[in-house]
């Protein structure tokens, strides 16, 4: 096990522990490899794509490995740089963990890894003089604020196509800096010299720093449960979720983004991990009033949903003076991207028409500019006639013969009933059916669910149910599934 | 066709036909992003850069590949 802490808050003892390992590996020589497997790696192999977080945690896992070794001890963590409180006066800058910044020509001639002591090596191993520093004098003067982390930690999904610096949304993006705030790559430009090339990890801070943003991702994963590493397949090779990654050799675990998904089960504990819960998503009400919404900070996108009872066409809108680009999601599903717009609405606002299925839908809407901020207001209509009904189930009535017609589409049922006891609500037929139940008077609070509690692969739910309006939703067990199905409710 | 040439911390960059960069000879391959006007290379991989001479005189300052020709 790994324990990861604070690099401000560690004590002399583990202060000492940290550098003496480090001082060790680099008389071994290990802890050049470990600059050169970074310097010689493909650069848009491991950075400005989606293994960019996975390729470091597995380079990470790699060196604490090392540093147990050396120090003896199975816990010993890699610090991690916390921005907020790691600026040029913070104790992890003190003479006995990292040292300080470089002198007027850069040179650091502080601390354990100061001119003299420590000698950085080139993409071919070779000595190539003093560790260098340049604290905020490289185009960023401040480092990410806990606001900033925040509002990368909103972002989903993973990451998307094209891949690569120009993703968008991308929480892999974000976190690494090519959009949005910038926390990664302002770390490195921030502390400047040795941490500028691909050879940055000749400054030990390289790995404290990878650490935060590992640690984001971790907090990430937990925060968003159902939102993976992507690309599954399908995105260049070195990439998707079963291809090996560049420049990783085989070890104790694999060199796939599989591999190191789980932090946990890499024996990883951060000392104050947070799981954050996720953010409640706006509901927009078909044929309601534009809700006002606004893109606050550069490179931020907004997620609303909203239900479709019944299929018919639909139109997905904005207004104002922004130039939105909107991207529709679903059904229920938040990461099956049904189609995106630009400049389809009045002047430059984003307007998807589409004939949509029963389901929940998730539209992310972002300024087309990444550096750009503005209001904008969101709506969702119906077109044409009402929508349909939705089909009434008749306590111990006749059942309703339906299917599920097409990939991730789902049908849509209410009852009502008037006297407050055990009710059960079943399917029957060849498909494998998922049941939910809503209400009472609403079709939003979930109340229960069910996927085999009937005959074969039926769904059924048998429950005490109170005098009300009850909503019964049918899906499909596989997102791709299709076929017939009977439904029916029974009181008993 | 423009051919720039200077002396920058000790290296000699030299830009042919605003397309091709050597630094002390040696051939840098680079990316242009046409979308943003910006230019990045893997030995400065966490930045962009408004030039091409801009990026040529970072690489120059920042990168121990060339930092042996400084001394």
């Amino acid at each position: 096990m790994a324990i990861r802490k604070d690099a401000n808050t560690l004590s002399a003892a583990e202060r000492a522990e940290f550098v003496d390992a480090i001082l060790t590996l680099k008389a071994e020589g290990i802890y050049d490899q470990f600059v050169l497997r970074h310097a010689n790696a493909i650069m848009n192999a491991i950075h400005r794509c989606p293994a960019f977080l996975p390729w470091h945690r597995r380079f990470l896992f790699d060196l604490e490995r090392e540093l147990q070794r050396v120090s003896g001890n199975p816990n010993l963590g890699i610090p991690y740089w916390n921005w907020p409180s790691g600026g040029a006066n913070a104790a992890m800058w003190n003479d006995d963990l990292l040292g300080g910044n470089g002198d007027a020509g850069g040179v650091v001639r502080t601390g354990p890894f100061r001119a003299g002591q420590w000698t950085v090596v080139n993409s071919s191993g070779s000595p190539a003089g003093p560790l260098m520093r340049a604290f905020g004098q490289n185009g960023f003067p401040t480092l990410p604020t806990q606001a900033e982390i925040n509002q990368v930690m909103a972002v989903t999904p993973y990451d998307v196509p094209s891949w690569n610096m120009n993703s968008n949304p991308s929480f892999r993006n974000q976190l690494e800096g090519w959009i949005g705030p910038n926390l990664h790559n302002r770390g490195h430009v921030w502390v400047g010299g040795s941490m500028l090339p691909m050879t940055s990890p000749n400054d030990p801070v390289f790995f404290m720093h990878h650490c935060m943003v590992d640690k984001i991702w971790h907090e990430w994963q937990l925060r968003f449960p159902n939102q993976g590493y992507l690309p599954a397949s399908g995105g260049p090779f070195g990439q998707n979720l079963t291809d090996p990654m560049d420049s990783t050799p085989s070890g104790q675990i694999g060199p796939r983004p599989i591999d190191v998904l789980d932090s946990t089960a890499l024996g990883i504990v951060y000392d104050d991990a947070v799981v954050q819960p996720q953010p409640e998503i706006p509901l927009l009400i078909v044929g309601a009033n534009p809700m006002q919404a606004d893109i606050g900070a550069p490179g931020e996108v907004d997620v609303f949903r909203f239900e479709v009872p019944s299929f018919g066409p639909y139109t997905l809108f904005t207004t104002g003076s922004s130039d939105t680009f909107m991207t529709l999601f679903g059904p229920n599903d938040p990461n099956i991207e049904v189609t995106s717009n630009d400049d389809g609405g009045e002047n430059l606002n984003s307007q998807i028409g589409r004939n949509l299925s029963a389901g929940t839908y998730y539209l992310r809407i972002r300024l087309f500019s990444p550096s750009a901020t503005g209001n904008y207001a969101v709506a969702v209509r119906a077109e044409g006639n009402a929508p349909n009904p939705i089909p009434e189930l008749a306590v111990d009535g006749a059942s309703i013969n339906a299917a599920i017609a097409a990939a991730n589409e789902s049908d849509l049922y209410r009852f009502t009933i008037t006297t407050g006891g055990i009710y059960t609500i079943q399917t029957t037929g060849t498909t494998d059916t998922f049941m939910t139940l809503h209400g009472p008077n609403s079709q939003l609070p979930e109340i229960a669910r069910n996927d085999d509690g009937g005959a074969s692969f039926n769904a059924r739910i048998r429950r005490q149910i109170s005098p009300g309006e009850y909503f019964v939703r049918i899906r499909h067990f596989s997102p791709v599934g299709t076929g017939p199905y009977s439904i029916r409710i029974t009181r008993g | 066709m423009s051919h720039h040439q200077e002396t920058f911390e000790g290296c000699t960059i030299e830009i042919k036909d605003d397309i091709d960069l050597t630094i002390n000879g040696k051939v840098i391959d680079y990316e242009q992003d046409t979308a943003k006007k910006k230019f990045s290379s893997k030995y400065l991989p966490y930045t962009q850069y408004d030039s091409l001479l801009e990026m040529a005189r970072a690489i120059a300052r920042h990168t121990v590949e060339f930092s042996k020709s400084k001394k």
